[in-house]
């Protein structure tokens, strides 16, 4: 089955920019260290960051790649709300993750207002070890602040693989 | 936090041990405003063929990070992060974060340390979960925290 279709393939460059509804917030960042279990104070203690050379608490820097609340989305069907393609791909195939690239750039505060932009890299397919079609779709989000400042990279790869017969 | 380890290549990382279960996939999905029902919905899942709601694959990001700032110390600052999927983890396995140094390099008053790591679910069987990751961070070479 061929899965890069013209119809696919035509996202390739395709951009779309996310401005949060409103900034982080102590607490965002204390819920996700918490769920995460990490237990670094810089994340809470103003005292910790400050020694640690920051000027207010930090998030975790993983936080910003996870986080869809800059999306400000209603929940779909199955519930998700964060930033999708709804790439047009034929029917019979499974999506799942790939994998990630983070760069950090910058220290996430509680006072960003998050600034995203997602933009369709590349595709590629591939033929599994078992004959199915994998369809591989690398995505680059540009997280910025208010100011314009670049606060991290991640370069998400999807996979859609064939479900076989 | 052990802080303020002196960096050397071939240093292994205290191993990360975390249970991920269903209620921290609930608290995962609700800081990150991902409320896919995949991460919860035991009955979703077994109609996908599914033995559980499976763990955010972003989470492990998350946990190679604190592996290595609870190594390096709060003055470490994580540059990259780079991490590929091999299998999925279900609610309530068990998994370990391995990490090693393999990269130290003295730049601008900082070692640049490169350390890679892998995720395995904590068991028997041990599969890996997350293989081929690399972190990349700065610690101030006098490892002093700022004073206050």
């Amino acid at each position: 089955m061929t899965l890069l279709t013209d119809e696919v393939r035509a996202y390739i460059g395709r951009t779309v920019r996310y401005t949060a509804p409103e900034a982080l917030g102590r607490s965002s960042i204390r819920y996700f260290a918490r769920a995460v279990g990490d237990d670094n104070p810089c994340y809470t203690d103003d005292e910790a960051a400050a020694r640690a050379g920051h000027r207010d608490v930090v998030a975790p820097p993983t936080f910003v790649c996870e986080t869809n609340q800059y999306a400000d989305g209603r929940p779909d069907d199955d519930g998700y709300v964060g930033h999708s393609w709804d790439l047009p791909v034929p029917e019979g195939t499974r999506l799942v993750r790939g994998g990630h690239e983070y760069e950090f750039h910058a220290p996430v505060h509680p006072d960003v207002v998050l600034d995203v932009s997602w933009t369709v890299e590349g595709m590629e397919e591939k033929t599994s070890r078992s004959g199915t079609s994998l369809l591989l779709v690398t995505s680059l989000a540009e997280y910025r602040d208010q100011a314009g400042t670049l606060l991290a990279r991640n370069r998400e790869t999807l996979i859609y693989q064939e479900v076989a017969t | 936090m052990t802080g303020g380890t002196t960096p050397q290549v071939g240093l292994a990382l205290t191993p990360l041990r975390r249970c991920l279960r269903s209620v921290d996939l609930v608290a995962y999905a609700g800081a990150t405003w991902d409320w896919h029902r995949l991460h919860f919905d035991q009955a979703y899942a077994a109609e996908r063929g599914l033995p559980g709601p499976i763990v955010d694959g972003q989470m492990f990001g998350a946990l190679l990070v604190e592996q290595v700032q609870d190594e390096f110390g709060p003055r470490a600052q994580v540059t990259s992060v780079v991490f590929r999927f091999a299998s999925m983890v279900y609610a309530g396995e068990p998994v370990r974060v391995d990490g090693r140094v393999v990269e130290v390099e003295e730049t601008d008053g900082c070692h640049r340390i490169t350390v890679d790591q892998e995720v395995t679910v904590d068991d028997e069987e041990g599969r890996t979960a997350v293989k081929g990751a690399r972190t990349v961070v700065e610690v101030p070479v006098d490892g002093q925290e700022v004073p206050a």
